[in-house]
C-alpha cells in the first residue's frame, strides 16, 4: 500500500462514505443542542473544537504517524497520552469505537504493514480502553504514505465535518450552508494542521480539552433519546 | 455506549481480526430482520427468543433510529437475559447502518459473539426502513424480510430487494387480516411469485402452527449454515424480476443493477 497511495490516502480518510462508523457520530454537537445550544452558534462550536479537542487529536495523529516509523512499532505512549488528555470517558469510549471501525479497514487494506499489525497491541497501554481514532489514524495514515499535514487535516476535516453532517439531521437546514461552514474554518484549520505537523513526540501532544464538551458528553451518554453515539 | 463504559472486567479486550465478516466459518448464525417500521419485526425477534433460547444461547442487537425502545421493549418481554441485548445508535441512517457501513452492528455482534461464547443465533433488527434497505452479507449470514397485512395486501406484489430477495419473506400479522380486507394467500401467492420460490410465511403470533413454521425455518437454516450449506445471499439493489422459466437458474439480486 506504500508509495503512490499518500495523496488517495487522504482523500479516503476524509471520504464520509469510508464505512469505519463514523456516520452514527456527530462529535458531541447532539448533546450540545440538546443542552441548549442554539443551532446559530455551530460555527462557534467549530471554532472552538478546533481550539481544544480537535488541537488535540491532531497531534496525537501526527504522533502516532511518527511512532509508526519506528522500528518497532509502539503505538502505546501515543495512546496513554492521548487517553490522558480525554478526561470524559464517553469521549474516550467514542473514539475507541472509531478507532475500532479504522482499524478493521487498516486490517484489511494493509495487514501486513508493520504500523496496522502494531495496532493489536496498542490498547494494552491503558487496560480496558480500544486503540483511540487518532492512534489508528496515525497508523492507516502510515500505511498509505501520508505526509503529517495530510494526517493531521484529515483528522480535523473530519472533526469539523462530523458536525456539520450532524447539524444537519439535528437542525435541517441548507445543506450547502454546510460546506459554507466548512470553508469558513479553513485559515483556523491550516492553523491548527502546522501546528500539529510539528508534534514530535507524545509528549508534545497539547492536553486541550474543553469542559463544556466533556460534561455535554457525559449527560448524553445517559440518555435514552438520541440519534448519535457521541 | 454506557454498558461498556466502567466495567473493569473489560481489560482484557479481545483483539479485533481481520476475518470478521460473515461468511467465514463461525458457529454463530448471524441473522438480521428487515422490514418497514411497525411491521413487527421486535415482535418477532420475541417470540424467537421466547421459542427458542430454550434450546439455543441467542443474543440481540436492535438498530433503533431515535431511542434504544426496541432494546427496552425486547428486554421487559423477559424473553432473554438483558445484557444479551444491545442497542446501537445509527446516526438517523438505519439503511446505512446495515448496509453501507456496518462498524457499529459488526462491533456489537463481534463483541457478544465474544463475550457469551458460544453463541449459536445472533438476531439483528433494522430499525423501521423503507422497502429498499436490506442487510448488507458482510454483516449477516441470512435474512428475514418483515411485511404485514396491514401495510396493504398491494406491498408483496411490487417488489423490493427485500421481498424478492430476502432469504425468507414473512406476511406478518395475518390475523388481522380481515380487519384490513387485505386477502392474504394472495398476498402469499404474490410474494411468491415475485421470490422465485423461496419461501414465504404468513405469520401471526397468536397463530401456533405459523410460529411452528417460523421456528423450524430457522433450525434448517441453522443447521445448514453448521454444515457449510448456507452461503449468504445479497438481495441486491434491486429485486431480480424474472423473465421466464428459461431465466430460472439466474443469480438473484446481481446482474440486474441499473
Ligand atoms: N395483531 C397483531 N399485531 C402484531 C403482531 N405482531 C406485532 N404486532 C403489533 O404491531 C405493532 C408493531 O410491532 P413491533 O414488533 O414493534 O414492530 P417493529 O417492526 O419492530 O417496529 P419498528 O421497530 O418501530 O419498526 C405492535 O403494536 C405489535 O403489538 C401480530 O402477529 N398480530
Ligand atoms: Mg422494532
Amino acid at each position: 500500500m506504500e508509495g503512490g497511495t499518500g495523496a488517495l490516502g487522504a482523500l479516503l480518510l476524509a471520504d464520509a462514505r469510508l464505512p469505519v462508523g463514523g456516520h452514527a457520530h456527530s462529535a458531541t454537537l447532539e448533546a450540545a443542542l440538546e443542552a441548549g445550544m442554539p443551532a446559530e452558534r455551530i460555527p462557534d462550536y467549530i471554532r472552538a473544537r478546533l481550539a481544544t479537542v480537535a488541537r488535540t487529536e491532531a497531534a496525537a495523529a501526527v504522533a502516532a504517524l511518527r511512532a509508526a516509523r519506528g522500528e518497532p512499532v509502539d503505538f502505546g505512549p501515543v495512546q496513554a497520552a492521548l487517553a490522558a488528555r480525554t478526561p470524559s470517558a464517553p469521549l474516550r469510549e467514542a473514539s475507541a469505537a472509531l478507532g475500532r471501525g479504522l482499524a478493521r479497514l487498516a486490517r484489511r487494506v494493509a495487514a501486513g504493514h508493520p504500523a496496522v499489525r502494531a495496532l493489536d497491541t496498542a490498547g494494552r497501554a491503558v487496560p480496558g480502553l480500544r486503540v483511540l481514532r487518532p492512534v489508528a489514524l496515525g497508523a492507516l495514515g502510515a500505511a498509505f504514505g501520508m505526509t503529517a499535514e495530510q494526517t493531521a487535516r484529515a483528522s480535523l476535516y473530519d472533526d469539523v465535518q462530523t458536525v456539520t453532517a450532524a447539524a444537519l439531521k439535528l437542525r435541517p437546514g441548507d445543506p450547502l450552508a454546510a460546506v459554507d461552514r466548512l470553508l469558513a474554518a479553513a485559515p483556523r484549520i491550516e492553523e491548527v494542521v502546522r501546528e500539529a505537523a510539528a508534534t514530535a513526540t507524545p509528549h508534545d501532544i497539547p492536553a486541550c480539552s474543553a469542559p463544556l464538551i466533556d460534561h455535554w458528553a457525559g449527560a448524553h451518554a445517559h440518555t435514552t433519546r438520541r440519534l448519535f453515539v457521541a | 455506549m454506557p454498558e461498556n463504559t466502567a466495567s473493569p472486567e473489560n481489560t482484557a479486550l479481545p483483539e479485533d481480526t481481520a476475518a470478521g465478516g460473515a461468511g467465514t466459518a463461525r458457529r454463530t448464525l448471524r441473522l438480521g430482520v428487515a422490514g418497514p417500521v411497525g411491521t413487527g419485526k421486535s415482535s418477532l425477534i420475541a417470540t424467537l427468543c421466547r421459542e427458542l433460547s430454550g434450546e439455543l444461547s441467542m443474543a440481540v442487537v436492535t438498530n433503533d433510529i431515535y431511542t434504544d425502545e426496541d432494546a427496552r421493549f425486547l428486554r421487559s418481554a423477559g424473553v432473554l437475559a438483558e445484557e444479551r441485548i444491545r442497542a446501537v445508535e445509527t446516526g438517523a441512517c438505519p439503511h446505512t447502518a446495515i448496509r453501507d457501513d456496518i462498524t457499529a452492528n459488526l462491533d456489537a455482534v463481534e463483541d457478544m459473539e465474544e463475550e457469551f461464547a458460544p453463541v449459536d443465533l445472533i438476531l439483528v433488527e433494522s430499525g423501521g426502513d423503507n422497502l429498499t434497505a436490506t442487510f448488507s452479507p458482510a454483516l449477516i449470514d441470512a435474512q428475514i424480510f418483515c411485511l404485514d397485512v396491514a401495510g396493504g395486501g398491494d406491498v408483496a406484489r411490487k417488489g423490493g430487494p427485500g421481498i424478492g430477495g430476502a432469504d425468507l419473506l414473512i406476511v406478518n400479522k395475518s390475523d388481522l387480516a380481515p380487519h384490513v380486507g387485505v386477502d392474504v394467500e394472495q398476498m402469499v401467492a404474490d410474494a411468491e411469485k415475485a421470490r422465485d420460490g423461496r419461501p414465504v410465511l404468513a405469520l401471526s403470533r397468536t397463530d401456533a402452527d405459523s410460529v411452528a413454521r417460523l421456528c423450524s425455518w430457522v433450525r434448517e437454516v441453522l443447521a445448514a449454515h453448521l454444515s457449510g450449506a448456507h452461503t449468504p445471499q445479497d438481495p441486491g439493489p434491486m429485486a431480480p424480476h424474472s423473465h421466464g422459466p428459461e431465466d430460472a437458474g439466474h443469480g438473484h439480486g446481481h446482474g440486474h443493477g441499473h
